[in-house]
């Protein structure tokens, strides 16, 4: 069968018969999604930042009532996390891959979202638990300092406590980021390096059109 | 652009393309309900280009390219619950062959059969592949793919070739 009779078999076909579509509803349910899209990313960015911005305040002022400097530099660890935050999801913000470009340029765009998504989450440790963690043992090293005097047994315990909590939680987070770069990331990067290099024009190619010329 | 003419906009393209996207959402998905998911994640991402859509590229070009990119995007098993959104789709999205002739029905099979075929190609050629037999030229699909027009024949090349040994023995039963 040559092509042409494909080609003509198929283009005699009318996908769209059987389809009934409710345009009225559909168009609310565009909007409906789009609104909710937009809600989603503020929401995320408000709990992300907001909270950052919450614990930097909390802290600051019980640092300033405590007057403890461990709390202003468990403050200052906040606000750093919540700056990485903003900065990044503004740069992020420009590099979208946009889905009416063209089919090369939209994949790298998203491979280099997802690059950069892997980047962040195998370097959580340095962006966003060690600042927190630096902030904390200052705050231990401070509290264990003026309860010297409660004795050795207490001093350790209390220290434990600390180190096993922050160190359970801590270790947890990276774990599940390190998990989805891997369950969830890499397979998507490997995925779309496939696709692009479907588009990649190799070297030496001979030229030829789809007649085999 | 005004939220207007964006309505006229999408409900005309709705109406003259929407066998365009049925033909991307049957090459890329196969069970009904992942072709569904599809056709209307296409439909939003449609919705949301209109703004960006100046006339410069054809309607056709445009339409390709936001298809094929939330197509390749969306991922089967990733389904957003849609079950308390109302249903403006009711979706049949078996070929249907124009009845121009007594014997038709081997050219739906063909339809059918193409349809298998194409999607056991490589994503990227699904797309070349969908493009060439709805008889868009090399620069249109350079155009939606990004890239040369002279790799566009390398590819269609080969990718005729395996239609032809796929459809061959199909073809021998018909």
């Amino acid at each position: 069968m040559n092509f042409e009779a494909m080609q003509k078999a198929w283009q005699s076909q009318d996908p769209g018969a059987k389809v009934t579509i409710n345009v009225n509803v559909l168009l609310n349910e565009v909007r409906h999604n789009q609104q909710h899209f937009r809600a989603t990313i503020f929401w995320r960015d408000v709990r992300e930042v907001g909270s950052a911005a919450l614990m930097t305040v909390g802290f600051l002022v019980w640092g300033l009532r405590c007057h403890w400097w461990s709390f202003y530099l468990l403050a200052f660890a906040c606000f750093e996390v919540g700056v990485f935050f903003v900065v990044d999801r503004r740069i992020q913000h420009r590099k979208q891959p946009v889905h009416n470009d063209s089919l090369q340029s939209c994949i790298e765009a998203s491979l280099f979202q997802i690059n950069h998504q892997i980047w962040l989450l195998r370097n959580v440790l340095w962006w966003y638990l060690l600042p927190p963690i630096i902030g904390i043992g200052a705050v231990l090293a401070q509290t264990l300092w003026t309860a010297r005097g409660a004795g050795l047994a207490f001093l350790i315990t209390i220290g434990a406590v600390f180190i096993i909590t922050y160190g359970f939680t801590y270790g947890f987070v990276y774990w599940l980021n390190q998990r989805a770069v891997k369950k969830q990331l890499e397979p998507r990067r490997q995925e779309l390096e496939t696709l692009l290099a479907g588009l990649k024009e190799p070297r030496n190619q001979p030229l030829m059109d789809a007649d085999g010329r | 652009m005004t939220a207007q003419e964006q309505e006229a906009l999408f409900r005309r393209w709705l109406k003259e393309h929407l066998g365009l996207m049925l033909k991307v959402v049957r090459g890329c998905a196969t069970a009904p309900p992942d072709q569904d998911d599809l056709f209307q994640d296409i439909l939003l991402q449609l919705w949301s280009s209109i703004p960006s859509f100046r006339g410069e590229a054809k309607e056709t070009t445009w339409i390709y390219r936001v298809a094929f990119n939330t197509a390749l995007a969306w991922q089967r098993g990733e389904r957003r619950r849609r079950e308390k959104q109302e249903i403006f789709l009711r979706l049949d999205t078996s070929p249907q062959v124009q009845p121009s002739h007594v014997d038709s029905l081997p050219e739906q099979e063909i339809v059918e059969r193409l349809y298998a075929a194409i999607r056991q190609l490589p994503k990227v050629d699904t797309s070349l592949a969908l493009m060439h037999l709805d008889g868009l030229s090399y620069q249109e699909m350079a155009e939606v793919l990004g890239i040369s027009e002279n790799y566009v024949g390398v590819k269609l090349n080969r990718i005729r070739k395996q239609l032809a040994d796929q459809l061959k023995g199909a073809t021998d039963e018909l």
